[in-house]
Parts: structure tokens; sequence; C-alpha cells
């Protein structure tokens, strides 16, 4: 079985998307038929590279950040493309990580719904997805999944993605989960407002600059 | 001041009051994910290509349209790229909001959002879906849903002022 691991976030480096992906290939990784192939999907313009690994796999797994709570603009023009293209005439199975700068998973249900709709728009067949709260955090933690720790929900949520897809065929399709970080939501904000004002300095301004009303 | 954000090139259905539109002129950049909007020129994004005043422009509006083709129960890449790259309409500080995590405000205006979607054969759940996502944005502005619409194509809403 081949599996598409489809970065669609805008940062073609660094992003949680990436990281997200990375730690469902280690899940992947080892099972037996399994073969993953790398997919980029950072601008609104499908390239050809990307034509010939969708062609050829038999699961597509999207990992995305939300944005404005719904996917990003770029992927939306890719997803449309990706209708046109193989409309009613492509089985394939589809699954969902969209991962959220907020501390709550479930703010990406919107966005899920909407990968769910464009899925039974063009024929696909929509496997399951995930919410993935306080994506923010994740660069920071352990490059590899997690049993304990702040990762941990994150990579259980994971790791039963991988058991479906390895499935996929026998087992069905289960129903969107919502995790986030076992990271207590204050600090994530304290974390995260610190970061904004550590980034503002080191672009030569001030704290109170963040507050400006052009 | 109405702010209507559109795909429609040709867009002209009559606007009551003052009133600016976005709509296709030129080539729009997709963001980046970049945060400069919040932590480089505060306020404002970093790409130049015409549509980086739109974090400005919803600080001076009381209400906010999005005209636009539905997609899978979303707007249309365009109006979404041009939304994607406004966030600096809030402060990059995190509230909790009805027991949820979101922005501060960085304006003090609270937004009206209105939403007409068109095109043929828009399902239930993609109607279902666009209404969550209106509410969800509204909670994120700290603004309100004033209403939402659906249509089968452009020339139905031929008659409406906005
Ligand atoms: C334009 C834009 C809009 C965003 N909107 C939301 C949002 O509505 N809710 C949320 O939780 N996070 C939002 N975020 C935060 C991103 O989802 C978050 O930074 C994510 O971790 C980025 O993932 P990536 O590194 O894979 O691109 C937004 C970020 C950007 C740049």
């Amino acid at each position: 079985m081949r599996i598409a691991l489809i970065d669609a976030s805008p940062k073609a480096k660094g992003s949680t998307s990436g990281i997200l992906l990375d730690d469902l290939r280690h899940c992947l990784s080892g099972r037996a038929g399994m073969e993953m192939v790398d997919v980029a999907l950072h601008s609104p313009q499908m390239q050809e590279e990307a034509w010939e690994k969708l062609d050829c796999a038999d699961g597509w797994v999207f990992a995305c950040p939300l944005y404005v709570d719904c996917l990003p603009g770029h992927l939306l023009s890719c997803l449309a493309q990706m209708d046109e293209k193989y409309s009613g005439g492509k089985e394939i199975a589809v699954y969902g990580i969209v991962n959220c700068g907020f501390y709550e998973g479930i703010q990406a249900e919107t966005a899920l719904k909407v990968m769910q709709n464009w899925c039974a728009k063009a024929g696909f067949a929509w496997r399951g997805g995930i919410g993935v709260g306080g994506g923010g955090a994740l660069d920071i933690m352990t490059a590899t999944p997690q049993e304990h720790g702040p990762k941990a929900p994150i990579s259980k949520a994971l790791s039963e993605m991988a058991d479906n897809i390895t499935e996929a065929g026998k087992g069905s399709a289960w129903e969107n989960r919502y995790v986030s970080v076992a990271f207590p939501r204050f600090l994530y904000k304290m974390a995260g407002q610190m970061g904004w004002r550590h980034e503002i300095k080191a672009n030569g301004g001030k704290s109170k600059d963040l507050g400006k009303r052009p | 001041m109405k702010l209507i954000i559109t795909d429609i090139e040709e867009f002209n259905l009559p606007v009551e009051g003052e009133y600016k539109v976005i709509k296709p002129e030129s080539g729009i950049h997709h963001c980046v994910g970049c945060f400069g909007c919040w932590t480089k020129t505060p306020g404002k994004c970093v790409i130049h290509d015409g549509y980086e005043n739109t974090g400005i422009n919803m600080g001076k509006c009381s209400e906010m349209i999005l005209v636009s083709r539905c997609f899978y129960g979303s707007v249309s890449p365009f109006v979404k790229m041009v939304q994607d790259r406004a966030i600096s309409y809030v402060h990059p500080d995190f509230v909790i909001r009805k027991g949820e995590m979101h922005h501060k405000r960085r304006y003090e205006n609270v937004i009206a959002l209105s939403l007409y979607l068109y095109g043929e054969n828009i399902t239930e759940a993609e109607k279902e879906t666009a209404a969550s996502i209106m509410d969800a944005n509204a909670d994120n502005y700290d603004g309100q849903v004033k209403q939402i619409r659906f249509f089968s194509n452009i020339e139905e809403m031929e008659g409406l002022v906005l």
C-alpha cells in the first residue's frame, strides 16, 4: 500500500504539519507492505511532481494548519484542482490532520468538515481526521512520538490513525478525534505571548508595538 | 464602512452607505504563515501585492460581507487568501472567550459578518459547515454573525442591496 503524506502548510520548512507527518511516518514505517511518498503542497498551484505522486497512491494523508477556522486558502485552491482532475474517477482513502495555534483541538472541526465535504463532492473515501490543539508547542518537543509527556495524546491519536491506514479496506472509518498537548493551557498561553515579545524584539521593535493600530 | 470581499471580478451589486470592495484585480499571494503582520509590521501584512491592508480595513469597518463561490462549505480560495492575509486585525496575545482560546482585540470595532455564498448544488452539509465557520469567525474576530444566504448562481443575487 502506498500512502502519500501531504504537507499542506505554506511553510516549506519548520512547520508543525511537517512534524506531525514525521511522527505518523514513524508509526507507519516498518509495517508490512507500507510504502510512503512525500508530497508538498505549499502554494496554490499544483506542481507536476505532486500530481505524479498523488496519481499512484492508495491513500492521501493531508496535514495542514488551521487558518481562520478553515483550511488555508492555498490548500483550498489545490483541493479544487484535485477535485477537477479526479472527480468521480478515483478510489482513494483520505485522512486529514489539522493543527491549530489555539489550545483546543476541537477548533479544527470546521476545517476537517470542509475536507469531508470535498471528499463527498469528489467521490473520495473520507477515513477520518485529527484536530490537534496547541500546535505551536510541538516544535520544542522531542522529535519522535511519545507514550508519556506533553506530546502523548497527539502521538496516541497518530498511532491510531496509522492502525486505521494499515487496515484500510478492512477497518471502518473512524470519528474525527480532537486532542491537545498535555500541557496546562495557561502555560501554553504564557509561552506563546513571551514568544511574540521575543520575536518583535528580534525584529528591532518593542513589546508595546504588538498592539499598534495602523 | 462596509468591507466587501468577493471573488466576483465584475462585482456590481448596489451597496448602501460607505463601502470598500476587495476583489481579484491582480494576482494575490497566499499567506505564508510568517506572522510578520504581528511581529515585523504589526497590523499590516508584509507581502506587498495590493492585498496587504485588509487587516487595517477590517479595523475600520462595521460590517464585513463575504460574497463568494462556495467551495465545500468554505469561501473560495481567493476570498480565503484575503482573509488569511488579514489576521493582523486581531492582536497576537491570547484571551479565553466562551471557554476557548482566541486572540485579543487590536481594534475596538465590533464587526457584523455576512456571508453570501453562491454555487450550483450547495449541499446541506456544506451549508452547515459554512454556518459553523461563520460562528467560529465571529468568536475569533469578537464580532457577530449578521446573516448567511445561499444562491444557485451569481444572477440569482440580482436585486440584492448590500
Ligand atoms: C493566517 C493564519 C490564520 C490562523 N488562524 C488560526 C485559527 O483560526 N485558529 C487557530 O487555532 N490557529 C490559527 N492560526 C495558527 C496556526 O494554525 C498555527 O500557527 C499552526 O501551528 C501552524 O501550523 P504549520 O506550522 O503546520 O503551518 C493561524 C495562523 C495563520 C498564519
